[in-house]
């Protein structure tokens, strides 16, 4: 059981105010609240988009209006009224190079610590700065560009290299392929390309940084990666997002192409605001992501920790089509006061001799609800097809709730599935043993989750390791069971 | 509300037999199981049986006229036990030897013993989620009784023996065991039969403080019959409810056992082996509500699945907020032999409190090569090879009987006539 002077800390600690809730003021051209055919074609108007990308998000729009809200995940969503959000927003000024950029743009950046020009070159990443819907700057374009590296945004890739966009778009998820998804099809403001060309490693890790600002905008990102023969990159997703007082609705789509023999890297922190204490605000965030190994001996790892957002629907999947292709997914997942998160991964097997590993950590405090969903389904092509998965949840307190539903399909008697889980508190030896050493009940809890996490952190690139060891402290610090 | 169309014939069936006794709650139920219709595979705990065979005949319920019965020796328990058959869902004396009871004892045709119907009639009845379980309630006519009064240990088991051969039939059977404090009971239940029938079966389970149950079936139905069981099992403190359900039989089978606890310190265990074939479909479901503290559960379920059949395990195990100190083990291992064979897993936790130990593990995959190797290696022909390791894997779900009355021999001796013949 937890002492009273236990939950006592974690009061204090998840009381603290949420760091990055500020508000950046800039005239917003926003849509008023509303979603019907001529929002969509308003949207696609705005952006200068072609015919057949309209046809395409009208055809997701008609899909939508028939389908229902999933309720199949462990989550309690108050209903959503689609028609209560502005589906699209950019800044005023559409700048052309960093110099131009609005001021307080850059000054929200800095207070979140990306000072832009600096940190890419220090850090040697190409940032694709998202604010709100329209991407404003870009850079090591140049660098990129000399490898024959596309990086750059949706729209412009739109219109500076539609045939890729036509040709990979909705390949890997439809228009149809969920509600959420359907969505994002009809109305997605703007969001990430990336081509790398046969052979090429990228020589840098390519990230975007999302935010959302302007006030009742839904955000409804798309990005799309296409990795071509024997190419390599890693791509780093991250978020933070102002405080609010209602509930943001947020539904990203993220595709993935690997040819033969390529690899992609997709990491992400999500630290958008989680609602305050009481559960009041916070973002709704209905992800989906997915790769596809289409060519044989191809690599898709998704690692991922999820720290923040009210509620989280995320299943970040790699359908293993290539001979050989290989599907990993690391997954921290933490939710804290009233926060929920129903989040997991998809692994089918298709080809031969693919195989996938699924690490999963699910840390609930507070009165935060976390739930493992998954599926591992063995095609009956998938000769000696292999699976291991391992889902581990820790419970801090006695008023949260950890959550395991895996799927196993096995259709191949070659094929072989590993499942473990288990289900764990924190011990009291363990803090003992720790705090008699010396350490602060703060510093022990933060050593023995990041601990519990090591399998999954030691995924991630190293400008996201040292922020995400951050986030778990911050995220749990002094909750100790 | 019109009912729907596939239950009509059911409403008929109902109104022309009108089985005696709880008119209004029979009513309820039908209504329920009409409302609720049949289960198709959009119900999530339906979504990996195909039910086509169950949407395309209406299987009436059988009318209880008893059919020439062969010798039941095969599936019959080799050692002492009090002993009764039922026949097409209904108790058949001559053909049961029950024998001297101990005092107080009550056990035989559940028809028999008016007086104890009312017990078997649970809530869920007529406001659950199961349509078959509220068919049941509406049309059961028969089934067995066991009940055990405070203290009393019944040292020989006790043996059911349902023969189902009634071809486009069904067998609405309910069942009832009634432990009091500190009463011990071993229960052995065995289906068989031949034709096309549906055996529809609910037992009700209670067991009062500190009282122990073993519960062991096997359900070897006609390759062509379709057989669901449901058991819901009410468990007073320190209770122990012990079961273990050996699958062979039938073309689609499901077997749900739900445990609830209701005092601190009860255990239960349960285990399963199904040994599948041919056409076959067979589902094991668990369901474990710890709604109390410090009660144990463990589950071992271990599936041979071969040439085109498809085995289910669902698992589920739910955690209340209150249940501390609250140990779970949940464990599904699966050999998958032929390539058209299928076997889908879902084994589920839902934790609420944080002072628990709980895992679970599941695995599928083929008869391990270098084992198989290792046998050969030593002049043992293949095929007996793969017997004898298929044999090894079935014997660790069996196993976990608490035995003192060569039960596991019982289920060895079934694995191994299973083993013997082909397809049915």
């Amino acid at each position: 059981m937890t002492a009273p002077d236990d939950l006592e800390t974690v009061r204090a600690v998840t009381g603290e105010g949420y760091k990055y809730g500020f508000v950046t003021d800039i005239e917003s051209d926003s849509l008023p609240p509303g979603l019907s055919e001529d929002t969509v074609r308003f949207i696609s108007a705005k952006k200068g988009e072609p015919q057949w990308l309209l046809d395409w998000r009208l055809e997701a729009y008609r899909h939508w209006l028939k389908m229902e809200n999933p309720d199949w995940a462990k989550l309690r969503i108050a209903p959503i009224d689609y028609q209560a959000s502005s589906y699209y927003s950019a800044p005023k000024e559409g700048p052309k190079s960093l110099d131009e950029v609005d001021p307080e743009l850059l000054k929200t950046y800095e207070k979140l610590g990306i000072p832009l020009g600096e940190r890419a070159a220090l850090a040697g990443v190409a940032v694709d700065a998202v604010f709100d819907s329209v991407s404003v700057a870009t850079t090591f374009k140049a660098k990129l560009g000399e490898l024959g590296i596309i990086f750059c945004s949706f729209g412009e890739a739109v219109r500076e290299h539609p045939d890729l966009v036509r040709k990979y778009l909705g390949s890997v998820v439809p228009q149809g392929d969920n509600f959420f998804a359907a969505l994002n099809s009809a109305v997605f403001s703007d969001g990430s390309f990336a081509y790398v060309p046969p052979g090429i490693r990228c020589p840098m890790e390519l990230s975007t940084y999302f935010r959302i600002n302007a006030a009742k905008s839904g955000q409804f990102e798309r990005t799309l990666l296409v990795c071509d023969k024997g190419s390599y990159v890693s791509y780093l997703e991250g978020c933070t997002a102002p405080q609010r007082d209602e509930n943001q609705l947020h539904a990203a789509v993220v595709e993935l192409v690997a040819l033969e023999d390529a690899q992609i890297k997709y990491s992400t922190v999500q630290n958008w605001y989680p609602g305050d204490a009481e559960g009041k605000g916070g973002i709704y965030n209905f992800v989906t992501k997915r790769g596809a190994c289409r060519g044989a001996r191809a690599k898709i790892s998704w690692t991922q920790v999820e720290t923040g957002s009210a509620i989280t629907w995320k299943y970040p999947s790699c359908l293993l089509e290539g001979d050989d292709s290989v599907g990993e997914f690391y997954s921290v997942a933490i939710t804290n006061n009233l926060q929920q998160a129903d989040t997991g991964t998809k692994m089918i097997h298709l080809g031969k001799n693919t195989s996938s590993t699924i690490i999963s950590k699910g840390i609930s405090a507070g009165r935060g609800q976390n739930t493992y969903r998954g599926l591992v389904r063995m095609q009956p092509k998938a000769q000696n097809a292999r699976n291991y998965t391992q889902c581990d949840s820790l419970l801090i307190g006695d008023r949260c709730g950890a959550h395991t539903v895996p799927y196993i399909e096995v259709r191949n008697p070659s094929a072989r599935v590993e499942h473990e889980a288990t289900t764990s508190k924190i011990s009291d030896d363990q803090m003992f043993y720790c705090q008699q050493r010396g350490l602060s009940k703060e510093d022990a809890l933060s050593l023995i989750v990041n601990g519990f996490c090591r399998e999954v952190l030691k995924e991630l690139p190293m400008e996201f390791a040292v922020e995400a060891q951050k986030l778990l402290a911050v995220s749990l610090e002094g909750s100790v069971g | 509300m019109s009912p729907k169309p596939e239950t009509a014939p059911y409403r008929t069936a109902f109104d022309r037999h009108h089985p005696a006794g709880h008119d209004e709650r029979r009513e309820a139920a039908l209504s329920r199981f009409e409302t609720l219709g049949f289960p198709t595979r959009r119900d999530e705990a339906w979504r990996f049986t195909d039910l086509k065979k169950l949407h395309r005949a209406v299987f009436a319920p059988a009318e209880g006229a008893i059919h020439a019965v062969p010798d039941l020796v095969p599936w019959r328990f080799a050692g002492d036990a009090h002993r009764i058959v039922l026949v097409n869902g209904r108790f058949a004396r001559e053909l049961s030897q029950v024998g001297d009871l101990p005092k107080g004892v009550i056990f035989g045709s559940l028809a028999a013993n008016p007086a104890l119907i009312e017990q078997t009639f649970d809530p869920t009845d007529t406001e659950g989620g199961q349509a078959f379980t509220a068919l049941n309630a509406a049309l059961f006519a028969d089934g067995f009784a066991l009940v055990v009064p405070a203290g009393v240990h019944l040292d020989v088991p006790v043996e059911i023996v349902h023969w189902g051969a009634a071809s486009g039939r069904s067998f609405h059977l309910r069942h009832l065991i009634a432990l009091g404090a500190g009463a011990t009971a071993t229960v052995i239940e065995t289906y068989a039969g031949q034709g096309d029938y549906w055996t529809n079966a609910v037992t009700t389970v209670r067991l009062d403080a500190g009282a122990k149950l073993r519960h062991a079936k096997l359900q070897d139905e006609s390759s062509l019959a379709i057989h669901f069981a449901q058991v819901r099992a009410d468990l007073a403190s320190d209770a122990r409810y012990e079961s273990f359900v050996l699958t062979l039989g039938g073309n689609l089978s499901r077997h749900d056992s739900a445990v609830l606890y209701g005092g601190a310190d009860a255990t239960c265990g349960l285990f399963g082996a199904y040994l599948l074939r041919g056409e076959q479909e067979a589902t094991n479901a668990t369901f474990v509500d710890h709604a109390v503290p410090s009660c144990t559960t463990t589950e071992v379920f271990k599936g041979v699945v071969d040439e085109r059949a498809h085995g289910v395990f669902l698992g589920s195990i739910m955690v209340r907020q209150d249940a501390q100190k609250t140990n779970a083990n949940q464990l599904n291992k699966n050999l998958l032999l032929s390539p058209r064979a299928a076997v889908d897993t879902k084994p589920q936790l839902e934790i609420l409190a944080d002072d628990v130990k709980c895992s679970h593990g599941a695995t599928v995959g083929d008869l391990d090569e270098e084992a198989l190797f290792y046998l050969e290696a030593r002049g043992i022909p293949a095929p007996e090879a793969r017997r004898m390791l298929i044999e090894a894997f079935a014997a660790d779900a069996i196993d976990q009987i608490e035995d003192d009355v060569d039960l596991r021999a019982h289920f060895v001796t079934q694995v191994q006539r299973w083993l013997g013949g082909g397809a049915k």
